[in-house]
């Protein structure tokens, strides 16, 4: 049925904890785990730039970790790269609150409205079936090459996900709650407010992760292929002139901010998740 | 068959006069869940409806809170026809009811600030009833942080606290282990002989209800069933449950209702131990 959407992007909540408590047994302390972990960084980085000194690595492809480290020192410190930054960001915030609004919309309607699903059901599949890089082109011509060809593609990326999840999560709700809710004397509106919603949000959290990336996604790639600004077009820009230190930057910085972001989505979920059961032994 | 308490009210607590529910299987015939169901509790009654396992008993509680319509029959609560859930019922689920993303507080006020009922007043309202079922210190739980007993003393508290006229408990208590089980069913007992509120209680356990009830309804085997004896239980009150399986009443009562329970919980084991004939 309609569990195969979210099944095929592969993020219904993860919520048995067995998987991760069973690793836990083995684990070591977490200050021993950073220190091998840092190690281990710097040995890749070491082999790569003694291979790279050493003529085994071509430095065209492969430039000096040094040298990489440098353009992004450049980069940040004359300021180069905030603009881009500040544009890719704007895509894939607007591209992640359009597409999650849209996506909580329809999820709620077709969970209710029985009919709406059934109806709706294979064109949704088939539009999420379509690689979605394909449609950054025709969104260029449409949108032009400002932000909002970007947004219009990140949002078709964030759209399925929160979609199918809020759907998925409407539609698991435990019939008890629901039941139970209605003897007390709810009425549609706060049975949505009080057992619909909170139950996908579950969901739409556990895939917060993935929709925030895709929205990052969305926006660079969209910006490679066509834009007057942004990260992904930098990168593009470098590429242009075959300064692959300058693509590697690009991906170091994109990487870094990424990952400031799940942190604070990590933040966030553990606030608004707060009554669900610590998995942990 | 025993009359049910001859009665001069004209309204019932709960009332279903030949109530059947059916649905179509897959295969196109008919399943007869239960049929041409009567069921007359008084207000401020304790009746307890036990049958074999399949013989429709949660079906008959969906029937009287409103979640279900009878495909045939009338429900009616303090005269007037059930339509959409049965305003004047609680009804506490064999399962967890409770929201796992609201805390204790919030899930026990849950009815009343629904109802309109400002935030504040719920919460003191709430307070008081944490405090009767035993669990003021746990206000600001969340249901994961409590045990089954704590959980079921919360749904009792949500149930309550709307001030219903009438219960429906669909074997409330058969997740508990004996112990809490025996507990949980005195604390019902007490603060049911102080409310004056009719109760539905499901149970396939015959101990369970002659111990609580005013009157206990037998319902016959699967599918399809139907009342099939109605018995008045009267051991005086205020009973205590730990002792009340020793009363020469109570174990009369008990040789006398399982007698007629037997055979309809033979035939239920028959007629699954013939189905599984035909699928080997």
């Amino acid at each position: 049925m309609t569990l195969v959407g979210s099944k095929k992007n592969g993020l219904p909540a993860a919520l048995d904890g067995g998987t991760r408590r069973r690793a836990r047994r083995t684990e070591m302390s977490p200050l021993a785990m950073r220190s091998t972990q840092l190690l281990l960084t710097l040995a890749v980085l070491g082999a790569w730039e003694l291979s790279v000194r050493a003529g085994i690595v071509d430095e065209f492809f492969f430039p000096l970790p040094s040298d990489i480290f440098q353009t992004v020192w450049a980069w940040v410190s004359s300021g180069f790269v905030f603009p881009h930054l500040w544009i890719t960001m704007q895509e894939a915030i607007l591209a992640f609150l359009v597409g999650a609004a849209a996506g909580l919309l329809l999820g709620f309607v077709l969970a209710r409205v029985r009919f709406l699903e059934r109806l709706l059901d294979p064109f949704l599949q088939m539009f999420n079936a379509l690689p979605r890089v394909v449609l950054a082109p025709i969104f260029l011509l449409w949108f032009g090459l400002g932000i909002w060809s970007k947004v219009a593609f990140g949002f078709t990326l964030v759209f399925f996900i929160v979609f199918f999840n809020t759907l998925e999560g409407v539609k698991s709700v435990d019939r008890v709650l629901v039941d139970n809710a209605r003897m007390l004397g709810a009425s549609e509106k706060q049975l949505l407010r009080h057992v619909f919603i909170p139950s996908a949000l579950t969901w739409i959290f556990s895939s917060l992760h993935i929709s925030v990336g895709f929205a990052i996604t969305g926006a660079v790639v969209g910006e490679y292929l066509g834009a007057s600004a942004g990260v992904g077009y930098a990168i593009a820009q470098a590429q242009g002139v075959f300064d692959t230190k300058g693509v590697f930057a690009g991906m170091f910085i994109l990487m870094i901010v990424v990952l400031i972001i799940d942190l604070l989505v990590n933040r966030l979920e553990r606030h608004l998740l707060r009554w669900r059961p610590v998995q942990s032994s | 068959m025993m009359p049910a308490a001859q009665a001069d009210t004209s309204t019932y607590a709960v009332e279903l006069t030949g109530c059947t529910k059916q649905f179509p299987t897959p295969g196109g015939e008919t399943y007869f869940a239960v049929r041409d169901i009567n069921l007359k509790v008084e207000p401020g009654r304790f009746v307890s409806i036990v049958g074999p396992t399949g013989s429709g008993k949660s079906t008959i509680l969906n029937m009287a809170a409103g979640l279900l319509n009878p495909s045939t029959g009338d429900v009616k609560s303090f005269g007037e026809p059930v339509s959409g859930v049965n305003r004047r019922a609680s009804y506490m689920f064999q399962q967890d009811p409770l929201l796992p993303w609201k805390t204790v507080l919030d899930n026990v006020s849950l009815g009343l600030t629904m109802a309109g009922v400002p935030k504040a007043e719920a919460h003191s309202e709430a307070r008081r009833w944490l405090e009767k079922v035993g669990l003021k210190n746990f206000a600001d739980r969340y249901p994961h942080q409590l045990s089954g007993g704590m959980r079921k003393r919360t749904a009792i508290a949500q149930a309550w606290i709307v001030n219903p006229d009438v219960l429906l408990m669909d074997e409330p208590f058969s997740a508990l282990d004996v112990q809490t089980r025996q507990i949980m069913e005195n604390e019902l007992l007490q603060l049911w002989q102080e409310s004056g509120k009719a109760v539905v209680f499901i149970t396939h356990d015959l101990d369970e209800a002659i111990a609580l009830s005013d009157e206990v309804v037998i319902l016959g085997a699967g599918p399809g069933s139907t009342v099939v004896g109605s018995y008045e239980i009267d051991i005086p009150r205020p009973r205590d449950l730990l002792d009340i399986r020793d009363d020469p009443q109570f174990v009369a009562l008990h040789r006398e209702i399982w007698g007629r329970l037997k055979i309809e919980v033979s035939k239920t084991y028959e007629t699954a131990m013939a189905e599984e004939g035909e699928v080997a």
